[in-house]
């Protein structure tokens, strides 16, 4: 399943589609109050341009773009933006995800803080969903055997 | 704006009719590779015609280009995807279909 | 409105081909079929109910998927063999 496709009409074109479909999924995050979307589906099609990519490109080129190690300070990173959200309304004096204390270090009144409050926690939740659904296509394709192992069948 | 409505609504049903003959198409050929001919390309011309009469319909505003670009979409990607299926198909050993042999998919309509 | 219908009621007639195909990969080109159609209803009725803007964003992530997905299925079963 992540060897590589030797057709160059589903290499090229997947190649050209890829960068559309990230910045649909960027549009999909930043949108979520407005339109239907939001942290969580951004993040899944953010995950499925990179699954497109290990299908037609291969395991080994894909890892050249995002290796296993990036992905894991990917999610870490979105877990950290979304708590530490929080953990700064809770510092400056409030409750746990009350944004409107952000007001007190941004030069901004209470309204938009409450929406810049939201469109962080939704950055993170996005980048966190993306890194986790990478993290378990790679585990179930490879069947959790490192990469030096050449025993994968297929065409 | 009549001139408008009228050009959305022929565009509106020559898709669906596009769509009506790929799905009889789907239904009634003998073969896979006749069927897969049959929804390939009536489909992708059926979207596009469409979605062009609901995006003249709407007038020009930001969602009627978010409605080109879906349209562009497909027809970039629905071939490729049915190329994808057909050569699936050929590595398994499919073979087309011979009229001489008689012989045809039992459950064609 | 009878666009709509009639949409849904071809959507059902591909769901034959879907479920009776002989072989697995019949099967796949009717589901795709039926994406397809989904696609476009989902589209009109945006128009119907008079909230358009809502409707094309579903429309256009369907659309990605359906993509997605016809690509990895395809790929399975050229790997698995015809059954």
């Amino acid at each position: 399943m992540t060897r590589s496709t030797d057709d160059i009409i589903i290499k090229t074109v997947s190649r050209v589609l890829v960068p559309f479909i990230q910045l649909f999924a960027l549009y999909v995050i930043m949108h979520g109050h407005s339109s239907p979307g939001g942290g969580f589906q951004g993040g899944v099609i953010l995950g499925a341009s990179f699954i497109l990519l290990v299908i037609t490109y291969g395991l080994d080129q894909t890892k050249r773009r995002m290796s296993e190690k990036a992905d894991a300070i990917f999610s870490s990173v979105g877990l950290l933006i979304y708590a530490g959200i929080g953990a700064l309304c809770l510092i400056l004096g409030g409750n746990y995800l009350n944004y409107g204390e952000l007001s007190k270090i941004l030069p901004v009144g209470l309204a938009e803080a409450r929406a810049l409050g939201i469109l962080g926690i939704e950055i993170g939740v996005g980048i966190a969903v993306m890194a986790v659904m990478f993290s378990i296509f790679l585990d179930v394709s490879t069947g959790g055997l490192p990469p030096s192992d050449n025993s994968e069948e297929g065409p | 704006m009549a001139v408008r409505t009228v050009i959305s609504i022929a565009c509106i049903l020559g898709g669906f009719f596009f769509f009506f003959t790929a799905t009889i198409g789907l239904l009634r050929f003998p073969d896979f590779y006749c069927r897969l001919h049959a929804t390939g390309k009536g489909d992708t011309l059926a979207v596009l015609l469409s979605l062009i009469g609901l995006a003249v319909y709407h007038g020009f505003s930001i969602t009627s280009i978010k409605i080109i670009f879906i349209a562009a979409f497909m027809s970039l990607a629905q071939p490729t995807a049915t190329h994808a299926i057909s050569r699936a198909a050929f590595r398994c050993g499919v073979r087309p279909w011979r009229k001489e042999e008689g012989k045809s998919d039992d459950t064609s309509l | 409105m009878c666009v709509g219908t009639g949409l849904c009621f071809l959507g059902l007639l591909c769901l034959y081909r879907g479920i009776f195909g002989p072989t697995v990969l019949n099967r796949m080109a009717g589901i795709s079929a039926i994406g397809t159609k989904t696609l476009v209803l989902l589209m009109v009725m945006g128009f119907i109910y008079n909230r358009v803007d809502m409707f094309v964003d579903i429309s256009v992530v369907y659309a990605l998927l359906n993509f997605v997905g016809s690509l990895a299925a395809a790929k399975y079963l050229e790997m698995r063999g015809e059954v």
